[in-house]
C-alpha cells in the first residue's frame, strides 16, 4: 500500500466514526489555532510589538480592569473573569500554544530516543540489551509526573526545563514498543536479505525498522500527546515549567481555586479546555489503534 | 511450591533489586548533574543570610564539595542504612517527615485503588455485555472523560459540587483541627483513633478522606474499565463461554461468574500501575483539598527547592511502586503457569 492511499485509507475510517472524527476535529483545531496564534506571539516578540500577539483575541489577556474583576460568564466574557479582571477565555486562547509545543517537542523526541535505544536493544541483544533495558525500567517504575518533578526541580522549573524533564523521562515506552518491534522483525527474510546486501546498519536500522514500525507508533504517538499536555497541566498546576507573568491553563486553575466557592468559572474553565483537548487526541488516537491493529476493514 | 516458582520469585527480586538501584543512581545523578553549585546546596541549610566561609563548611560537613560518585556512593550506602539525609528546613531526618506524611497518603490511595478496582470491573463487564448499545457506549463515554480529565479538574469539580455547592463534606483539610490527637500506636492516623476508641477523630479523619479517595478512584478507574471490558469481549467470544450457554447457563450467569472470573486475571498485574498512578494523582489531588499527605510534602519541597525531600520521596514513592509491581509479578506468575515459562 502506497503512502497517500494509507493516508486516505485511514481518513476513509476515521470519517466513518463519530468519535474518530470529533477527535479528528478537536486536534485540528487545536494545532491550527495553536500554529496561527504562535506565530503572532513570535512575531510579537520579535517586533517588540505585543499588540499583535493579540490580535485574534476577544480581549488582551494581560489587560488589568479591576471595575471587571470575577464576573461570572456573559456575551462580553464568555468564560468570565479572573480576580484581577483578565478575560478568561483570552487567556485560555494564549495559552494553547504553549501546550501544543510541549507535547509535539517531547513526543517526537521520545520517538526518536526510543527508536535509538529499543532498536539498538533488540537488534544486538546480550548485554546491550540488558542493560539499556533496566534502565528503561527504572524510568518505568516511577510515575512520569514524580520523575518529572524531581528531575525539573534543579532547572528552577521553568518553561524550558519543564519540556527538558519531560523529555528525559518520555522516552521508555518507545524503547520498549521498538525492541519488540525490532524482536519480530529481526530474523524475517528481508533483513537477511539486506544484510547480505552489504548495507550499513544505520540504513538497515531506519529504512528496514523505523519506517516499517512507523504505522503503530503514529497511532500510539497521537493517544500519547494527551498524556504529555495531561502531565505538563498538571505541573503548571503545581507551579513547576510556567514563566509568569503568561498564563499557563494549569496555572490558570490553581490561581482560580482561590476563588473557588464564589467564582467557579475561574477554575473550571482552564481545566474543562484541557479536558477537551485530551479527549481530542484520546478519541483519534484510539481510532487510529484500531486502524493499525486491523480491527477496521472497508 | 515448585522449584520454578521459587526461581521465578528470585529471579524477579533480584531485578526489581537492580531497578531500585538504578533508580536512585539515576535520579541522584540527573538532579546533582543540573543543580546548583554545592556552595548554592550548602545555603539550603543556612538560609541566605550566611557567610562565604559559613557556607563552606557546612557544604563540607555534608559532604557536598566531593565529587559526584563519592557521593552517590555515600547516599546509596546512607539510603541502604535507611537514611535519607537531613531535611535543610525542619532540621529532622527526611525519613521522619516521610513517616509522617506517608501513610496519610497510603490512608487515600489504598482505598481508592480497591474503590477503582471494583467500579473498573463493574463497569466493565455492563459495557461488554451490552456491547454496542447505548449502555456501552455511555460507560466508555464516562472513562474517556475522566480518563482525560487532569486530576485537579475531577478534585475541583467535586469539591465545588460535593462541598461547597451541598454542603455535604468538608471541602478541605484532613481532619477537624479542633479535636484533640489521639496517642501515636501505629503510624496511620485513622489506626489510631481506632484503637484509641476517638471515634469523634475518627469521623472527622473519614469525612475529610471521601472526597479525595473518590477523586483519585475516578482519574484512574478508566484504564480497569478499558482492560476488563476487552478482557470480557475476548472471552465472550471464546468457545466455552459458547459452550457454557448452550449447555443452559443463563446469560447472566455466564457473564458474572465465568467470563468475569476469567477476565480478572490481568486485572492483578494492572493493580500495581493503578497504584502508581494512584500515588501520582494523589500529589495533586491533595494540593486542591488542602490534605496534608505526600503530596503537600512535595509541593513543600518543590516551593523550597528542597532537592533532599524530593529525592528522597522520589525514591521512596519508587520503592513502592517497586514493590506493587513485584508482588502483582509474582501473584500473576503464580496464578497464570504460562509466564513462568516464557521467562
Amino acid at each position: 500500500m502506497s503512502e497517500s492511499q494509507g493516508l486516505r485509507f485511514m481518513l476513509k475510517a476515521i470519517r466513518r466514526d463519530k468519535g474518530g472524527l470529533v477527535g479528528l476535529v478537536i486536534v485540528i483545531a487545536f494545532l491550527l489555532w495553536s500554529l496561527i496564534q504562535g506565530t503572532l506571539e513570535v512575531l510579537a516578540g520579535y517586533l517588540k510589538r505585543p499588540s499583535l500577539g493579540y490580535m485574534l483575541l476577544p480581549h488582551n489577556p494581560f489587560a488589568l480592569n479591576f471595575q471587571y474583576s470575577l464576573l461570572p460568564p456573559s456575551p462580553q466574557f464568555p468564560f468570565g473573569t479572573n480576580a484581577n479582571g483578565e478575560d478568561i477565555l483570552s487567556r485560555i486562547l494564549y495559552a494553547m500554544p504553549r501546550d501544543a509545543f510541549v507535547a509535539i517537542v517531547v513526543v517526537l523526541s521520545a520517538i526518536a530516543i526510543g527508536a535509538v535505544l529499543g532498536i539498538i536493544s533488540g537488534y544486538f541483544g546480550g548485554i546491550v540489551d540488558e542493560a539499556i533495558m533496566r534502565i528503561t525500567d527504572a524510568f518505568l517504575s516511577l510515575p512520569a509526573l514524580i520523575l518529572v518533578i524531581a528531575i525539573t526541580l534543579p532547572l528552577k522549573a521553568t518553561y524550558l526545563g519543564a519540556i527538558l524533564g519531560l523529555m528525559v523521562v518520555w522516552w521508555p515506552t518507545y524503547a520498549r514498543f521498538f525492541r519488540a518491534q525490532t524482536l519480530k522483525v529481526k530474523n524475517m527474510d528481508f533483513i537477511s536479505a539486506a544484510m547480505l546486501g552489504n548495507v550499513s546498519h544505520v540504513k538497515l536500522f531506519y529504512s528496514y525498522i523505523f519506517l516499517n514500525s512507523i504505522d503503530p507508533i503514529i497511532a500510539y504517538a497521537t493517544l500519547d500527546f494527551g498524556n504529555v499536555i495531561l502531565t505538563y497541566s498538571t505541573l503548571a498546576f503545581l507551579g513547576i515549567g510556567i514563566s509568569p507573568p503568561i498564563p499557563e491553563l494549569g496555572e490558570m486553575a490553581a490561581n482560580g481555586l482561590s476563588g473557588l466557592p464564589q467564582a467557579w468559572w475561574w477554575s473550571v474553565f482552564p481545566g474543562m479546555a484541557i479536558l477537551m483537548i485530551v479527549v481530542g487526541f484520546v478519541l483519534l488516537g484510539d481510532r487510529l489503534q484500531d486502524i493499525v491493529a486491523g480491527r477496521i476493514t472497508y | 511450591m515448585s522449584i520454578n516458582i521459587i526461581f521465578f520469585i528470585i529471579r524477579r527480586v533480584a531485578n526489581a533489586l537492580i531497578t531500585l538501584l538504578l533508580l536512585i543512581v539515576l535520579v541522584f545523578v540527573i538532579i546533582h548533574l543540573i543543580a546548583p553549585s554545592p556552595l548554592a546546596l550548602a545555603r539550603l541549610y543556612t538560609g541566605p543570610h550566611a557567610t562565604t566561609s559559613e557556607l563552606e563548611t557546612v557544604a563540607k560537613e555534608y559532604g557536598l564539595d566531593q565529587p559526584l560518585y563519592v557521593q552517590i556512593v555515600n547516599y546509596i550506602l546512607n539510603v541502604l542504612h535507611g537514611n535519607l539525609g537531613l531535611d535543610p528546613f525542619y532540621k529532622v531526618p527526611v525519613t521522619t517527615l516521610i513517616g509522617k506524611y506517608l501513610p496519610r497518603t497510603l490512608e487515600l490511595v489504598i482505598p481508592a485503588t480497591i474503590l477503582s478496582v471494583v467500579i473498573g470491573l463493574v463497569t466493565g463487564a455492563i459495557a461488554a455485555s451490552n456491547r454496542n448499545k447505548p449502555t456501552d457506549y455511555f460507560v466508555r463515554g464516562v472513562y474517556l472523560v475522566t480518563w482525560a480529565s487532569p486530576p485537579f479538574f475531577v478534585a475541583t469539580v467535586l469539591q465545588l459540587v460535593v462541598a461547597y455547592y451541598l454542603g455535604l463534606l468538608p471541602p478541605t483539610g484532613t481532619v477537624n483541627p479542633l479535636l484533640p490527637v489521639p496517642k501515636d500506636i501505629t503510624p496511620f492516623p485513622i489506626l489510631n483513633a481506632m484503637f484509641t476508641g476517638d471515634w469523634s477523630y475518627f469521623w472527622s479523619l473519614v469525612h475529610h478522606m471521601v472526597l479525595p479517595t473518590i477523586s483519585i478512584a475516578l482519574v484512574s478507574f478508566g484504564i480497569v474499565t478499558r482492560i476488563a471490558r476487552a478482557s470480557m469481549l475476548d472471552y465472550m467470544d471464546s468457545d466455552f463461554a459458547r459452550l457454557s450457554l448452550m449447555k443452559g447457563l443463563s446469560r447472566r450467569k455466564v457473564v458474572y461468574g465465568v467470563v468475569l472470573r476469567n477476565a480478572s486475571i490481568p486485572i492483578v498485574t494492572l493493580v500495581a500501575l493503578l497504584f502508581g498512578y494512584s500515588v501520582a494523582g494523589a500529589v495533586v489531588i491533595e494540593d486542591v483539598y488542602d490534605y496534608h499527605g505526600m503530596g503537600y510534602f512535595i509541593t513543600q519541597a518543590i516551593e523550597n527547592l528542597d532537592y533532599t525531600s524530593v529525592l528522597g520521596t522520589t525514591i521512596v514513592v519508587g520503592i513502592s511502586i517497586i514493590i506493587a509491581n513485584l508482588v502483582a509479578d509474582i501473584l500473576y506468575g503464580i496464578l497464570d503457569p504460562r509466564v513462568r515459562v516464557v521467562e
